[in-house]
């Protein structure tokens, strides 16, 4: 019987695969229509499934930042940009369809995305060999910027996260021992070993480590678990389905240790999923800018359009795009054509670029130079307690 | 690990399990009946799901808690088993009794293909993000001597435990149970008895899905609802049916509850990997196919499935 059912899942996957392809198809006909135009520009994140929160949260972004560029009359002044968009469903294979379609097919000059780590990873590889830039708003694992040059980031690399985190938990709210409760995929126990590494080398003990398989509903057993090693907190680096799963169990566990997690609770739609049993949660975030007037516009902007507010990764994706459509409109003044290499080289160049997330500047890793902000959620409201980073292993308030 | 702890382990893995009996109650009826599995069963249980939830929300508007909602809750579990009973039944009338002369591998086909049917239309129609179930009342947990229970869990074990005692009873004592028993002992003998095999199978698959749309009902509290909530669960009720040998009701709520402590104890006492947990359910199905295929309550015979 279980051969059957193992051709059932080979079965649903090519069935899903035609189906993709078809809309690829109709997609393309559809599209094929229009005359000379501007160039391109792709986004990949997840657009379906449990996670399509995060995916169009920053494809809104980057759809903001196309027509805003466009309004002020494309690039040179006459060159119209386009966005296509391409859902992951934030599984790598799915990621790989959506850049070998956007590379050979809509021809783009840059990508913003992929959304998720393990996306980012595949498609990483690909856009390298490719030689199209790609900025990520939030793939975060420390390694995304090792596959090459041409992957950026406009978010800030789970090195820091991680360093800030476990510094953090240890000198700021004293504990010194803790229990994690991780997700087998890239970002999650990516962000699990930063945090240990830095929290461990802090002197505190990271005593129980549970895992999960990405789409469990079920946490009973390893939150009975750690409720028994009974840690000072618990870490949770994940996405806002499973935390808010957790969160709640937890409670009907009578679980009273305190929660601690990281940048995937700036998520608004973990206050649907788990609402008042967010309370208490402090986790590591993007960092705030002083309520920057480029924000509250770009804020507002999105409100108005989209009807929801943007959340962190939403708003490093703006930066993204508007960096990217900055470099392709230089490269284009300077040589009249859209060279890929050259736009690389104009993002690799970008200096103090003034965003919505405040001064950019990338690395020599193309990973972006910068701070992290620590939050606590009060009722459903996360209140911002400040900016941090680590200078020289030294836990630093920034301001 | 203390007494506490074990005793917590032991309650999580009996919700569990009670929920797995639940499901895998329509697995071996339908298997005792027609002698095939019923793979789109998970996806009746999805169904039953969304109607239910479409029905409570309707029905207890902005309320939270409070005699009303609990009121609705009930009316959105019978609407939902009356729902699930009819579109198990319109199943079996479209997709597998025109089937069922024919080779015993083509109901199965179909029956597959009806499960992407249900699966893929309910991602369509409802999209695939989780959609919340909120509980109907508080459900703020019980302690005792530092073992949790919530009165979702109690709710699990009582409803299951009733469900299948009823199930039992009609089965072993009504006349409508004893034809039951009949066709699935030998169809064409029970035909002659006077027996009206096509009503037997109807009520097999309605009385089978109406119990998936309670177990799915009860699940969603939990786990929330979503397109593909009934592929683990089915997967799991099935190798839980499988189990205590399938065909056997009794074996499908042992089954089902070994099942669910198994899962649970293997993690945390047996220190298997807490990543690997969905293992343990395979890897026990194909421990028992090697050494007692048919359950364990099931049977020993010949025969080629």
């Amino acid at each position: 019987m279980m051969y059957a059912r193992m051709e059932v899942l080979t079965m649903k996957k090519s069935l899903l695969i035609t189906v993709a392809l078809v809309a690829l198809i109709s997609v393309s006909v559809f599209a094929g229509g229009s005359g000379e135009t501007g160039p391109k520009i792709g986004f990949i994140g997840p657009m379906t499934g449990d996670n399509a929160n995060y995916g169009i949260l920053c494809n809104n972004s980057v759809i903001l930042a196309v027509e805003q560029f466009n309004a002020k009359g494309g690039i040179d002044g006459k060159l119209k940009v386009t966005l296509v968009t391409e859902d992951s469903e934030g599984v790598p294979e799915k990621g790989l369809s959506a850049i070998e379609k956007l590379s050979s097919s809509d021809k783009i000059s840059g990508l913003i995305g992929p959304v998720f780590t393990g996306v980012a990873f595949a498609v990483g590889e690909r856009v390298q060999n490719e030689g199209i830039v790609m900025l990520s708003p939030s793939a975060t694992h420390a390694d995304i910027t090792s596959i090459g040059d041409y992957v950026f980031r406009t978010v800030v690399s789970d090195g820091l996260q991680g360093e800030v985190a476990g510094h953090y938990f240890y000198e700021k709210l004293g504990y010194r021992t803790i229990g994690v409760l991780y997700a087998k995929n890239d970002y999650s126990q990516g962000l699990f070993e930063g945090m240990t590494a830095s929290f461990e080398k802090a002197g505190g003990k990271m005593i129980i480590s549970e895992a999960f398989q990405v789409g469990d509903k079920d946490f009973k057993t390893q939150l009975t678990k750690i409720r028994s090693a009974n840690p000072e907190a618990i870490y949770i680096p994940n996405y806002t389905a499973e935390m808010a799963q957790i969160l709640e169990q937890a409670s009907q566990l009578g679980i009273k240790i305190p929660f601690v997690s990281c940048d995937g609770f700036s998520n608004p739609d973990i206050y649907n999923l788990a609402g008042d049993f967010t309370h208490g949660v402090v986790y590591v975030g993007p960092a705030q800018v002083a309520e920057s007037q480029a924000y509250s516009k770009f804020k507002s902007d999105y409100e108005k359009k989209f009807g929801v507010s943007p959340d962190s990764f939403a708003t490093n994706a703006f930066d993204g795009a508007n960096i990217l459509l900055a470099a392709m409109e230089k490269v284009y003044k300077a040589t009249g054509k859209f060279d890929r290499k050259a736009i690389r080289d104009a993002v690799a160049a970008t200096k103090d670029y003034q965003g919505v997330t405040g001064t950019v500047n990338f690395a020599e890793n193309g990973d972006l130079v910068a701070y992290q902000g620590l939050y606590r959620v009060n009722g459903t409201t996360p209140e911002y307690i400040g900016t941090f980073t680590v200078v020289d292993g030294v836990l630093t308030q920034v301001d | 690990m203390g007494i506490a702890e074990f005793f917590q382990h032991l309650t999580n893995g009996l919700t569990l399990g009670g929920i797995y009996a639940l499901i895998a109650l329509g697995y071996t009826m339908v298997y005792g009946i027609l002698k095939f599995i019923n793979f789109a069963h998970g996806d009746v249980l999805m169904v039953g799901s969304y109607a239910g939830l479409f029905i409570y929300n309707a029905l207890r508007g902005d309320a939270s808690l409070g005699p009303w909602v609990l009121i609705a809750f009930f009316l959105a579990m019978l609407a939902s088993m009356v729902i699930s009973a009819l579109l198990g039944v319109t199943i079996e009338r479209v997709a597998y009794k025109p089937l069922r002369k024919a080779t015993r591998l083509a109901p199965l086909l179909s029956a597959i293909g009806v499960s992407f049917i249900l699966s893929n239309s309910a991602a369509w129609a409802f999209g695939t993000n989780s959609k919340k179930f909120h509980y109907p009342f508080d459900n703020t947990p019980f302690v005792f001597k530092g073992v949790v229970i919530t009165p979702h869990q109690i709710l699990i074990l009582s409803v299951s435990l009733v469900m299948m005692v009823i199930l039992k009873i009609f089965v072993d004592r009504t006349r409508m149970g004893k034809a039951m028993r009949a066709t699935s002992l030998d169809q064409q003998t029970a035909m002659l008895m006077g027996i009206n095999v096509d009503r037997v199978i109807s009520l097999t698959f309605s009385i089978g899905s109406a119990l998936a749309a309670v177990g799915g009902i009860l699940i969603a509290l939990d786990f929330k609802v979503y397109a593909t909530m009934g592929t683990m669960t089915g997967l799991k009720a099935f190798v839980a049916a499988v189990f205590g040998g399938i065909g056997n009701i009794t074996g499908a709520m042992v089954g089902g509850i070994l099942l669910g402590i198994l899962e649970t104890f293997g993690v945390a006492i047996f220190g298997i990997p807490s990543g690997l947990k969905d293992t343990i359910a395979f890897g026990v199905l194909i421990i028992i196919l090697l050494v007692k295929p048919a359950g364990l309550l099931g049977k020993d015979e010949k025969e080629k499935v």
